[in-house]
């Protein structure tokens, strides 16, 4: 065991908390209102382990798409899940189950400040640090966002329509700020505004990943 | 979303975790490609739902309320606004047009 020796900077940690607190309570109040279950909610929050996933399977939902297409959009939005943990896995020197058990909490923040460490006992122990921030702000979030969603009334006329969609741009904020990121992103909506008038509900969005191929021609940023 | 749809939802995330940390660095390097194409999707995908949750309406377009919202939260990403403020203002921004 590594261990936790290492610890990031507490206003690193209580940064990337309050984040996740943040998106905890908003992505779960929108999933209560269409899950209609507190447990589901909260069990998929927990063993999903991606919100952009069940926004992603939401939306293709709400706008009438089949379970198949949900499915695929939330699959494969989850493909930068594998890349992140693949990037942690290359600076690792630890067994296998431990491995797999960083594997399956691979995200953002964790594996993007992780990886800045020198001394692979000092990544893995920066990386549970800071997945230990995410996960108390994240299921603390989750906990009141359940509670929220069943007090809050209308909440078209709250305008929470609007934040379901605000969310997902937080979220993806970093690929937005690379040229290819934010080309892929382009491109796939307007593949998507030209196409949902003619296609069935959810195949608008499937499409769109012929953005990213697209994308792949504007250099790659320098590191 | 039913308990079906979870497990199904969570096999595909697992799955595409745990191909990253146990085969991503040999499969990154013998086919740069993959790499950029794995950061790229999520992008083009979110793009386009962000798009349908804005400006759809059912199978028409249209610009309303929300979409003024979520613009605002666009303009505050790009600033680098945290999280609670995006979403506040783009629910503020929508409620306000409404009234």
């Amino acid at each position: 065991m590594a261990g936790l020796s290492k610890r990031p900077d507490l206003g690193v940690l209580l940064g990337i908390g309050l984040t996740f607190f943040t998106l905890g309570v908003t992505v779960n109040v929108l999933v209560l209102e269409r899950t209609g279950s507190e447990l589901r909610t909260v069990v998929a929050a927990l063993v999903v382990n991606a919100a952009t996933t069940e926004l992603a399977y939401l939306a293709v939902r709400d706008a009438g798409g089949g379970l198949l297409a949900g499915l695929v959009a939330g699959w494969v939005v989850a493909t930068r899940f594998g890349l992140l943990a693949a990037g942690l896995g290359a600076r690792l020197e630890v067994g296998r189950w431990h491995r797999a058990a960083a594997g399956l909490q691979s995200f953002d923040p964790n594996v993007g400040v992780a990886v800045q460490e020198s001394e692979p006992r000092a990544v893995i122990s920066v990386f549970w640090w800071v997945t230990l921030a995410m996960h108390l702000g994240w299921v603390s979030g989750t906990l009141i966002g359940v509670f929220l969603g069943n007090v809050i009334g209308d909440a078209e006329r709250l305008g929470l329509d609007a934040v379901f969609p605000a969310l997902l741009l937080a979220v993806i904020a970093s690929l937005l700020r690379r040229r290819d990121g934010l080309t892929a992103a382009l491109l796939g909506g307007a593949i998507c505004a030209v196409l949902i008038p003619v296609l069935p509900a959810g195949v608008p969005i499937i499409l769109s990943l012929v953005g990213a191929v697209a994308a792949l021609s504007i250099p790659e940023p320098s590191p | 979303m039913t308990w079906g749809v979870i497990a199904l939802l969570a096999i595909g995330v697992w799955s595409q975790r745990l191909a990253g940390m146990f085969a991503g660095g040999a499969l990154l390097d013998r086919v740069p490609l993959f790499a950029r194409l794995a950061s790229l999707i999520p992008a083009a995908v979110v793009g386009a739902v962000i798009i349908q949750l804005t400006i759809a309406d059912g199978r028409s377009l249209t610009l309303d309320a929300r979409s003024v919202g979520v613009a605002v939260a666009g303009v505050l990403v790009w600033r680098r606004a945290p999280v609670i403020v995006v979403v506040t203002a783009a629910a503020v921004v929508t409620a306000l047009i409404r009234l």
